[in-house]
C-alpha cells in the first residue's frame, strides 16, 4: 500500500527548562492511502498537536514527517504553503470559513491560488457544493448559514482541488448529534469513492465507531494502534 | 502556480476593511481630515506670502528702491542722488519698470498750536507715488496732494497727537544739508491718511517734492521707489535694472526688509514641519488601525496560510487593505480641503491688521490654491498609508499558522 504519511520520532516541545512540556514525545506513525483513521485521547494528550505537524502547519522540535515521500519538515515557507495548497485539505472544529466571502468564493479559494481556470473551478465548485448538500446555498455567507451548513462548505473547501490527505481536527465537536453523523457519512461516502486518505482528532463516539484504524495518544505518546 | 487571482485579493481587501465600517470610516476621517488640513496649510500659505509681499511691496516699498550708496548707512540728508533728471531718463527706457516715484526724506519736528511731534517727513511728487504706493488710496480725509506749495498730509494718528484738523496751520522744522542749518516752513493740513500700519499712521508725512527740496536745500533726491511689470522681475538680477553704475545702492524688496524674506522662509519651513508631523499622526493612526484589524483577523489569516496563501500573498493582501483605505481617504481629503480651499480663497480671512514679521496684515489673506501641490500632497498621502502598511503586513505575513489560530481558538 501506498504510505502517505510517515512520522518517524516526531516531538514537539513547548518552553524550556523547568517550564518544558513535551506536547508530542517520539511519535513514529505511517498512515496508507484510503485510511480513515482517528487519534484519540483525553484533553492536552496531543491530537492536535500531531494532526497540526503533518498538516506542515507547525514545526517539530524533533524528527520528521514525510508526506507522499517528501520531507516537509526542512522545506521552506513557500514551499510548505504550496505543499499543503497542493497536497493537504483542512476541516478545522469551529469551521473557519473566511466570513467576507460566499460559500462558493470559499470553496473557490484554493484553486484560485492554484491558478484553476475559471470554468473548470465553477464547474468544480458547482459540482462539490452539490454533493455536501449545499445546492442553492452557494452564495450565502458564513454567517448566513447553520454551523452543520459552514462544516459543510469546510469540507468542500477541503476535498475540491483533490488533495491526497484530509485532516480533520475535531470536525463534528460544535454540531449536534444528528448533523454530526451526517456529515461523518458523507466524508466516509467521499474516503471510499475518491480514495481520499482522513485523519481525525476526535472525542467523538460516531467517528471511533466508522474509523479503520484508532491510534490512541496519552501525555504526548502513543499508547495504541489498532486497525479494524 | 503561485499567483492569485488579483480580482479576488482586491474584492478581499475591500471586503475587509468595510467589516468593521465604524473603525475604517474614522481611519479614513483621520487620513482624509490630515489631507484636508495640508492641503488647506498649503493655500493658506501661499496665499499669506503672497498677501504679505504685496502689502509689504504695494504700501509704500515698491518692489525695488535707488539711492546714494552711502545713504542707507548713516541716513544721512547729504547723501542724495543729484541730476536725478539722467536717472529718470534712464528709468524710462528700461522695459521691465513700470512706475517709480522720486522721494526726499528727513527727519522732521511738526508743530501744532497744540502739540509738537518728531515725524518722517517725505518730500514726493504726487502723481508719481500714487502708481508705486497706497498713499493716495489711503486718504480718509481732505485732499492729497496736488503740488501746492503749502500741502501737507499726515498719518491719523499724528493728526490725532498733534490735535490738528484740515486747513489748521503746522510748522515743520528740519535740519538742512550741506551743514545742517535748521530750517522752517508753514503747511497747512490737507488731507489725512490711514494705512492701519501703527509705523506709518504715526510717524510720517507727505508734502511735495520741491518743497522739501527747498527746505533741504538740495538739487537731488534721497530715494526711487520702482516698481516692475511683473515682481518676479525683482529678483531677476540679469535686468538692466540692477546695472545703474557703482554711484548707486539698488535693491529688491527682499534686500529692503530682510526680516520680511526671513518671515517667508520660516513660513515655509512651518509648512514642511505641519507636513511632517500631520503624515507621522496619520502613519500611527492607520498603523494601529491596521494592527488592530490584523488582531481581530489572526485566526483568519491562520486559515488562508493553513489552506495554502503564501505569506508574500497575505502581506500583499494587508498592504491592499491599506491602499484602499488610502484612495478613499485621498479622495475624501482633497474634495474637502479643496472646497474650504477654494471657500477661502473667493472670501479671504481677514486678520484685523494683526502685525506679524514686521508687516501689518490689513489686506484679508486670499488662499492660493496650487493644483499641482495638491494633488502631490493626496499622491503623497497615499503612497505614505500604503508604506504604513508595510510593518502590519509583514507581521501578518510572518505568523505561524498553527500561532495563529491558537491564539484566537
Amino acid at each position: 500500500m501506498n504510505k502517505v504519511i510517515q512520522t518517524q520520532n516526531l516531538s514537539r516541545y513547548f518552553g524550556e527548562g523547568e517550564t518544558l512540556v513535551k506536547a508530542l514525545d517520539d511519535v513514529s506513525v505511517t498512515i496508507t492511502q484510503g485510511e480513515f483513521t482517528a487519534i484519540i485521547g483525553p484533553s492536552g494528550s496531543g491530537k492536535s498537536t500531531l494532526l497540526q505537524l503533518i498538516g506542515g502547519l507547525d514545526r517539530p522540535s524533533r524528527g520528521q514527517v514525510m508526506l507522499d515521500q517528501q520531507d516537509i519538515s526542512h522545506m521552506s515557507g513557500n514551499e510548505l504553503s504550496d505543499f499543503r495548497r497542493d497536497h493537504i485539505g483542512f476541516i478545522f472544529q469551529a469551521y473557519n470559513l473566511i466570513p467576507v466571502l460566499s460559500a462558493q468564493e470559499n470553496v473557490e479559494y484554493i484553486m484560485l491560488l492554484q491558478g484553476v481556470s475559471e470554468a473548470d473551478r465553477k464547474q468544480r465548485v458547482r459540482a462539490m457544493l452539490n454533493e455536501v448538500g449545499l445546492k442553492g446555498m452557494e452564495n450565502r455567507r458564513p454567517a448566513q448559514l447553520s454551523g452543520g451548513q459552514q462544516q459543510r462548505v469546510a469540507v468542500a473547501r477541503a476535498m475540491v482541488s483533490k488533495p491526497s490527505i484530509i485532516l480533520a481536527d475535531e470536525p463534528t465537536a460544535n454540531l449536534d448529534t444528528h448533523t454530526g453523523a451526517s456529515l461523518l457519512d458523507m466524508m466516509k461516502h467521499l474516503n471510499e469513492t475518491e480514495n481520499m486518505t482522513f485523519v481525525f482528532s476526535t472525542h467523538d463516539p460516531k467517528i471511533m465507531e466508522r474509523a479503520k484504524r484508532i491510534i490512541r495518544l496519552e501525555d504526548g505518546k502513543v499508547v495504541s494502534d489498532e486497525s479494524r | 502556480m503561485g499567483g492569485i487571482n488579483h480580482s479576488l485579493m482586491l474584492k478581499l481587501a475591500v471586503r475587509n476593511i468595510f467589516r468593521n465600517s465604524r473603525r475604517t470610516l474614522l481611519t479614513v476621517f483621520l487620513i482624509g481630515s490630515g489631507l484636508a488640513a495640508l492641503l488647506f496649510t498649503d493655500a493658506f500659505v501661499k496665499g499669506m506670502v503672497e498677501t504679505m509681499i504685496n502689502i509689504s511691496t504695494q504700501t509704500y516699498l515698491g518692489h525695488g528702491q535707488i539711492h546714494h550708496k552711502e545713504f542707507r548707512k548713516s541716513n544721512d540728508v547729504d547723501y542724495f542722488m543729484s541730476e536725478p533728471t539722467k536717472l529718470y531718463a534712464r528709468l524710462d527706457e528700461l522695459n521691465e519698470v513700470s512706475a517709480y516715484s522720486p522721494r526726499v526724506m528727513t527727519g522732521a519736528m511738526i508743530s501744532s498750536s497744540q502739540n509738537v511731534a518728531s515725524t518722517q517727513l517725505l518730500g514726493i511728487q504726487g502723481e508719481q507715488e500714487a502708481r508705486v504706493s497706497k498713499l493716495k488710496q489711503a486718504m480718509i480725509d481732505g485732499q492729497y496732494l496736488s503740488g501746492q506749495s503749502q500741502e501737507i498730509i499726515l498719518g491719523s494718528e499724528l493728526a490725532d497727537l498733534l490735535d490738528v484738523k484740515l486747513g489748521e496751520r503746522l510748522v515743520v522744522t528740519v535740519s538742512a544739508a550741506h551743514g545742517g542749518e535748521l530750517s522752517q516752513e508753514l503747511f497747512r493740513l490737507s488731507g489725512i491718511f490711514q494705512f492701519n500700519d501703527r509705523q506709518m499712521d504715526t510717524y510720517m508725512a507727505f508734502t511735495n517734492l520741491d518743497k522739501s527740496q527747498k527746505m533741504l536745500n538740495i538739487d537731488g533726491i534721497h530715494e526711487i521707489a520702482v516698481t516692475f511689470k511683473d515682481l518676479s522681475l525683482a529678483e531677476d538680477k540679469s535686468q538692466p535694472f540692477w546695472d545703474l553704475g557703482n554711484d548707486y545702492e539698488v535693491l529688491n524688496w527682499r534686500e529692503l526688509v530682510p526680516q520680511l524674506n526671513s518671515v517667508l522662509e520660516m513660513s515655509q519651513y512651518s509648512t514642511l514641519i505641519v507636513t511632517v508631523i500631520m503624515f507621522c499622526l496619520v502613519s500611527l493612526g492607520l498603523i494601529n488601525s491596521m494592527f488592530m484589524s490584523i488582531y481581530e483577523r489572526h485566526q483568519e489569516l491562520g486559515v488562508l496560510l493553513s489552506v495554502g496563501t503564501r505569506p508574500m500573498q497575505i502581506f500583499t493582501q494587508v498592504v491592499l487593505e491599506g491602499a484602499v483605505i488610502g484612495c478613499i481617504a485621498s479622495v475624501m481629503g482633497m474634495v474637502v480641503g479643496s472646497a474650504l480651499s477654494v471657500w477661502f480663497s473667493i472670501q479671504g480671512i481677514d486678520y484685523g491688521s494683526l502685525e506679524y514679521g514686521a508687516i501689518t496684515l490689513n489686506d484679508p489673506i486670499y488662499l492660493i490654491i496650487d493644483w499641482m501641490a495638491f494633488f502631490q500632497l493626496a499622491f503623497a498621502i497615499t503612497c505614505m498609508t500604503i508604506l504604513a502598511c508595510i510593518y502590519p503586513a509583514f507581521h501578518a505575513a510572518r505568523l505561524s499558522p498553527s500561532y495563529a489560530m491558537r491564539k484566537t481558538n
